[in-house]
């Protein structure tokens, strides 16, 4: 039954932006949660929002106006005061960046970045931190951990200073990890072993992952369930095996085809017609409509609701389910 | 065992391609001229009760004015003073002035930049203030200031700080503008750092090289401006052992014995000169479109 209790639950979240040509909203209506233990993994193109919403789940984007709830175990994260947010972020929440290049500071070894992290949210010792720093970078496989508590950011290769993040992620026992594109920036081979990383060490803490990608290979591997965005919303959301056999809307059909295959014939590979639209200039309607084949009229005046098309899944498709009304349009 | 060692090796390797900056002098000979001669009179101005020959205040009427030579290497000044003990007490005064004032002035500077890059909010009125500041003429700037402030070193201190302010917290915003890019940034703050060590140990070291780098160029600037002050009547009263003031003194008597003024002005000339070839020299070194 305790599982039923999401340890974050997003309700109405909006991130808007003022510009000189208005207001954007970056994010518009998100809902979802995510359970203790569970991998939700959020796929969009670039520019669908899905970075932002990540960002401002930490309250990390000082000039947006955020609205909604973010319940963290019950509790309001948009409600808190500024200098409440610092115990969540690397305390019960962790962050894993897209670049572990950059996301490091150059002037600190790791060693210190580990042990600051450890320190603000714990209260111990100089040297049980340094203690717990060593453990944390064994965990995450990096080989001689004391030797490399002592290096500086430049003279590690990338997916050592993933690793690097990951353990600095881990080093407070979050209970929430999230991870924006933690492998894009990474070499195939360290890709691999980055992923693996993360598994096991979800498997072993228990902590849940939010885990946002473009990657839908990653997707595959990784996720218990999936978040589809586009253009600052979510229209799609289901368990992962349901949306890869089932996919009930046509923006998340039009992903699946365009991504390649190792059996599959490479002419079935479509790319979606279009782009993503202005955000200053929606469309009218469901925001996906002038790219998608299956638009009816409706689809032009009202912007369709995410709903249950079947237990556990959730489309914001008017068409939905697709396969019936593909079943039902050749029977025309 | 041996990956240890090996990224050991990597890592000293990597220490020692850093461009060091004595070798980098070493291939610009004006600048190592230059610091050989700052070191020279830096040391000369430390030592200076030691090295001089004479009492800097001990006056002697039937001396006034004698040209450089005998016991008294450079001559003496209207005063009947020895001219080479009042030129390395003058060194000493304007040097710790300069070097004070260009410390308070990147502090104050620094802190300016910092947060107008840290808090957006701040940017608009803090920068525009350095605008407004920056608008007047740095001599004009300390002049005003020294006049309000009245006479003093502390007095002093600040106004030459204050308008050493300005352009420092210029170089410093667009610095940490820049480093505030960064992702690390983000990731600080992800680790529930607060505001004061972000900004500390995150954005201050990460931009530091090129403020020290700029300060070290605004540091001539800033005795030629305390000089400036001397000559001018507005920087420690007399009977104080000043550069400017010794060679505004001199001016009185620049026909009947021109080596007092000469001296001062030359010496202000070559310290300032030295200051802005090896300031020039450390911004080449840091600049990395400009190596090699």
């Amino acid at each position: 039954m305790t599982q039923d209790i999401p340890l974050i639950a997003v309700r109405g979240l909006r991130v808007g932006f003022h510009t000189a040509g208005g207001t954007v909203a970056a994010v518009d209506d998100v809902n979802f949660s995510v359970r203790a233990g569970e991998t939700l993994a959020i796929v969009g193109e670039s520019g669908s929002g899905k970075s932002v919403m990540s960002l401002s789940l930490l309250r990390l984007v000082p000039s947006a106006i955020t609205t909604g709830e973010i319940l963290f175990r019950g509790d309001d994260l948009l409600t808190k005061p500024a200098h409440a947010m610092r115990d969540f972020r690397g305390g019960r929440i962790g962050m894993i960046f897209q670049e572990p290049n950059t996301s490091l500071n150059p002037v600190q070894t790791i060693g210190d970045q580990i042990v600051e992290a450890i320190q603000l949210h714990e209260a111990v010792g100089k040297a049980a931190a340094r203690a717990r720093a060593v453990e944390v970078l064994e965990l995450t496989g990096i080989p001689s951990p004391r030797a490399r508590m002592k290096s500086y950011p430049h003279e590690l290769s990338g997916g050592m200073r993933q690793r690097a993040m990951i353990a600095m992620a881990l080093a407070c026992r979050p209970e929430l990890l999230i991870a924006d594109e933690p492998t894009t920036a990474l070499d195939v081979t360290v890709q691999a072993q980055i992923l693996d990383l993360m598994r096991e060490l979800k498997a072993n803490s228990g902590a849940a992952i939010i885990l946002i990608t473009h990657d839908l290979g990653v997707v595959a591997e990784m996720a218990d369930r999936v978040a589809v965005m586009y253009a600052g919303r979510i229209v799609e959301i289901a368990p992962v095996t349901d949306l890869f056999d089932g996919p009930e809307h046509p923006y998340t059909i039009g992903l699946l085809s365009s991504m390649p295959s190792i059996d599959g014939d490479s002419e079935t590979l479509t790319p979606i017609e279009g782009s993503m639209p202005d955000p200053l200039a929606l469309p009218a309607g469901c925001r996906f409509q002038p790219r998608c084949p299956f638009a009816i009229k409706r689809c032009a005046m009202e912007a369709p609701p995410l709903e249950t098309v079947r237990p556990g899944h959730l489309s914001a498709c008017w068409r939905a389910p697709l396969l019936e009304t593909l079943t039902r349009g050749g029977q025309q | 065992m041996s990956t240890d060692t090996t990224a050991l090796q990597t890592a000293n390797t990597a220490g020692a391609s850093r461009p060091h900056l004595l070798r980098h002098l070493a291939r610009d000979p004006l600048a190592l001229i230059a610091l050989i001669f700052l070191v020279l009179i830096v040391v000369a101005a430390i030592l200076a009760p030691v090295l001089a020959p004479f009492d800097p205040y001990d006056t002697n009427l039937r001396m006034r004015l004698r040209p450089p030579g005998g016991d008294h290497l450079l001559g003496t000044d209207t005063q009947g003073r020895d001219l080479l003990t009042r030129l390395l007490y003058g060194a000493r005064t304007t040097l710790a002035l300069g070097f004070a004032s260009i410390v308070v002035g990147s502090l104050i500077g620094t802190s300016i930049g910092l947060a107008a890059a840290f808090y957006r909010r701040l940017e608009g009125p803090l920068m525009r203030l350095v605008d407004i500041l920056l608008s007047f003429p740095s001599i004009l700037f300390g002049l005003a200031l020294a006049a309000m402030l009245g006479v003093g070193m502390d007095s002093l201190v600040i106004a030459l700080g204050l308008s050493a302010a300005p352009p420092i917290a210029r170089v410093a915003r667009a610095t940490a503008a820049s480093v505030m890019q960064a992702e690390y940034m983000d990731a600080g703050r992800v680790i529930g750092l607060s505001d004061s060590a972000l900004i500390r140990r995150y954005l201050l070291r990460n931009c530091a090289a090129p403020i020290v780098v700029y300060c070290s160029l605004q540091f001539g600037e800033t005795i030629l401006l305390a000089a400036a002050l001397g000559f001018l009547g507005l920087g420690l009263q007399p009977p104080t052992a000043e550069l400017g003031s010794i060679a505004a003194e001199g001016r009185s008597f620049i026909f009947l014995a021109p080596h007092v003024s000469t001296a001062a002005s030359l010496l202000i000339f070559m310290i300032v000169l030295s200051c802005n070839l090896l300031g020039d020299a450390f911004r080449d070194l840091t600049d990395p479109k400009l190596q090699r």
